[in-house]
């Protein structure tokens, strides 16, 4: 169930500036601690520690840029982060600072990390910003392999359809050939390509009209045909094209490394592009069956949220709400799916379309924070 | 810390309906100026703000349609809409999740969020009141939905909503910050359905702010600071029916297209007997000056002022007509191009009343059939009832309301 709320750590925040009254206002609070760091020494001069909302301004004395991380020294877990802190500069670090024990720790170019002195508050308020433990590529290995083996299968599965797709426009016959499409299209669409995924092959497998020329080829190109009265036998050399494209995908795909970066990207990229292309019926070349499209890149980000789950899970306090969010937004779209038809996007009730939009919206603003707490950081 | 200058603001608050007012009848007169010298609306009080307070040059209102579907996730919103709008008028440092997510604030207004006078008024439409939420059997009498007029050319798109959020501030990135905030705390629990958004302009050259006819509008309008004219004409009382509605009111919102390529091939002295006013100084064409109160009863067959002009229809001014006055709270809109490259642009028409068919449509009917409305086109808006203030911290939008059963 969608529930009209924030994401909790706004909704802890909203509660502190709402009803205590701690972080709101003039920023009377956020007076002037100030650190130093550099190679040797890091995090040093914090003094007289306070809760509430806090903002320490961090100096990097020494001669080497480096990463540095507000951390609690117990966990090693992260709250806050500066990357790439050139010598000379000074950042600041703001942040609803709990009851507890802080420290910095350095990260600096080509050298081990190191964690400054502990700092304790005493005061402050009993909800604020909440530590992350860091996610290294280390940690993230078994979900890459997941999700490759995961991608690799379904690469080979669109291969199959897209025999078929052109088995079926060899057939002349139209109506198979659009249910074809539909499979292999589909298909494609639940290995939730998202921007650069799949590079150039992403664009000739399942690319747009591109501006201007108009010309496109692949799975989009084979729709505009089938629902405009093109000739199949046209269709049929579009399609052998396509089939060397994806023979080409799978051969690179298996050459190629995934980035572990990509995969928490990837949980609310696919959807974002879904929205914008989808859900707004912009992709859509005469088929209607942006909804369709749309409950397979809903796989395709249960998909990549499976394969992280054991690294993110713990991490991400409204995974459970995520979960719930894509489960109810599922069930909302495959019920526009009625007798073997999807309705087309254009076709939807207002309301019909409010509740997707909505839903797909709320799902997008909780599947935002994966990118950021499960983005790889250096951990030593 | 910031508790007793909180406490401070809203114990002004709660009698400031005097002080703000006062100020704004000077300010409907010589805006900017004094409308910077009025106190800081308070979010909290009895009313809600931005409906005495003197209009902020900038606004939109939006109409959103409600998602969630049951008691508890619409108590959720309204909560939702409550904390966002008490941390955004009150403005302060949003807070930072550090690398627990993207920015919570979306930093259009800088890292300190500015107050800048912004108000944030919540209305609910009667759609609200059918069987998702149980409300059916608590609809206010007078909440209907807009009625189609009929010189009306209302778009369904742009016509009703569930709830009317309308966003005013001092200055443009205010509003569009407060609305993107709104908007993203409550995804998944509304979905915007229309939007207008609107501008006041300074006064050119003195006097009540022109219109996109080049008129100046609202001259005649009710007295934010004289209490009872508005509790006579806008409020809401806990005598009223219902009770839960005591101290908010009725919100009109329509949004007029003006004709402005056509109207500007008109004559002067044509445009002038429409509204029955002078287009330079404002005076009524009986007298001489913008303030100067027109004498209809001296002029019975509209000799100086035609019987049929805006001003004579809108408010004849005789005991008959004294009922039906309403508290205007106008704004200009400005927005693209139409098919055949036309202006799309006019007037997002507010007002507020304590009962919308006995004033904002008694007026509608008088006003059927003026020679100014070939120029003008209503395309959108909706009727909404403007819930009770946000009494204090713990308070919240709709409280009354949705703790009947």
């Amino acid at each position: 169930m969608t529930k009209p709320q924030a994401a909790p750590l706004l909704v802890a925040a909203l509660t502190l500036t709402g009803l205590t009254g701690l972080t709101a206002c003039t920023g009377a609070d956020t007076t002037g601690a100030a650190v130093e760091v550099s190679r040797g020494s890091c995090g040093v001069g914090w003094k007289a520690p306070h809760g509430g909302q806090q903002t320490v301004s961090v100096h990097n004395v020494g001669p080497v840029t480096m990463e540095v991380e507000l951390v609690d020294p117990g966990t090693h877990g992260v709250y806050a982060e500066i990357e790439s802190l050139a010598p000379g500069t000074t950042r600041p670090v703001s942040l609803v600072l709990v009851r507890g024990s802080y420290a910095f720790t350095c990260l600096p170019e080509d050298s081990d990390a190191e964690t400054g002195p502990a700092v304790t508050v005493k005061d402050g308020p009993a909800v604020g910003a909440s530590p992350v433990a860091p996610v290294s590529e280390v940690d993230l290995g078994p979900a890459v392999a997941t999700y490759r083996k995961q991608v690799g299968a379904g690469l080979a599965t669109l291969a199959g359809d897209v025999t078929a797709l052109r088995t079926a426009l060899a057939s002349g016959d139209r109506a198979r050939s659009q249910a074809a499409w539909l499979v292999a299209q589909t298909g494609y669409s639940r290995l939730g390509a998202a921007y650069d995924t799949f590079g150039d092959a992403a664009d000739a497998i399942d690319g747009l009209p591109a501006p201007g020329t108009g010309d496109f080829t692949g799975l989009r190109r084979i729709e505009r045909g089938l629902w405009h009265g093109e000739p199949l036998p046209a269709l049929g050399k579009v399609a052998g094209r396509l089939a060397t494209d994806v023979a080409g995908l799978r051969k690179d795909f298996d050459r190629e490394r995934t980035d572990p970066n990509d995969l928490p990207l990837r949980a609310h990229e696919i959807l974002e592009n879904t929205l914008q292309v989808e859900l707004t019926g912009d992709a859509d070349q005469g088929a209607g069956a942006g909804l369709a499209i749309m409950s397979a890149n809903l796989d395709g980000t249960t998909m990549v949220l499976e394969a992280i789950a054991p690294e993110i899970q713990q991490r991400y306090s409204r995974w459970g709400a995520v979960t719930g969010e894509l489960g109810a937004l599922k069930s909302l779209v495959d019920a526009q799916h009625r007798n073997g038809r999807w309705t087309p996007v254009a076709a939807l009730s207002r309301t019909g379309h409010e509740r997707l939009d909505g839903a797909l919206g709320q799902l997008l603003e909780d599947l935002a924070p994966i990118a950021a707490i499960g983005e790889v950081r250096r951990t030593q | 810390m910031n508790s007793s200058r909180r406490g401070f603001l809203r114990g002004l608050g709660v009698g400031a309906a005097g002080i703000a007012g006062g100020a704004a009848i000077t300010a409907a007169l010589d805006r900017p100026s004094h409308a910077a010298a009025a106190p800081r609306p308070s979010f909290h009080g009895v009313h809600q703000a931005g409906i005495l307070t003197p209009a902020q040059p900038q606004a939109t209102h939006v109409a959103f349609d409600v998602l969630a579907t049951k008691r508890a996730d619409l108590e959720d919103l309204f909560r939702t809409i409550t904390e966002r709008a008490r941390f955004l008028t009150a403005g302060g440092t949003p807070p930072s999740v550090g690398i627990a997510g993207p920015p919570p604030d979306s930093g259009v207004l800088g890292p300190d969020v500015p107050a800048d006078n912004l108000t944030v008024t919540l209305g609910v439409g009667a759609s609200l009141f059918d069987q998702r939420f149980g409300l059916a059997a608590h609809k206010p009498g007078a909440l209907t939905a807009m009625p189609a007029f009929p010189d009306d050319h209302l778009d369904p798109a742009r016509t009703h909503g569930d709830v009317m959020v309308q966003l005013c501030a001092d200055h443009r990135d205010t509003v569009v910050h407060a609305l993107r905030d709104i908007a993203r705390h409550t995804r998944g629990g509304m979905q915007i359905r229309w939007r207008a958004d609107g501008f006041i302009a300074p006064p050119r050259p003195s006097g009540t702010p022109r219109n996109l006819m080049g008129f100046k509008d609202g001259t005649s309008n009710l007295h934010p600071d004289v209490a009872a004219e508005m509790d006579q004409h806008v409020w809401l009382t806990g005598n009223d029916l219902p009770a839960w509605a005591g101290g908010g009111t009725y919100q009109v919102v329509r949004v007029i297209r003006m004709l402005v390529e056509f109207w500007d091939r008109v004559s002067l002295l044509e445009q002038e007997r429409m509204f029955g006013r002078r287009r330079d100084t404002g005076a009524p064409l009986d007298g001489d000056h913008e303030t100067d109160v027109p004498k209809f009863a001296e002029d019975p067959v509209g000799e100086a002022i035609p019987l049929t002009s805006h001003i004579r229809r809108a408010n004849p001014r005789t005991a008959e007509s004294e009922p039906s006055r309403i508290l205007r709270r106008p704004y200009n809109y400005d927005n693209g191009v139409d098919a055949v490259g036309d202006l799309d642009m006019g007037l997002v028409f507010v007002c507020f009343q304590r009962d919308p068919d006995k004033q904002f449509a008694e007026i509608q009917r008088r006003l059927a059939g003026e020679p100014l409305a070939d120029y003008v086109q209503p395309v959108g808006g909706g009727y909404f009832l403007v819930l009770p203030g946000v009494r204090d911290a713990t308070d919240h939008f709709g409280s009354g309301l949705l703790s009947l059963t």
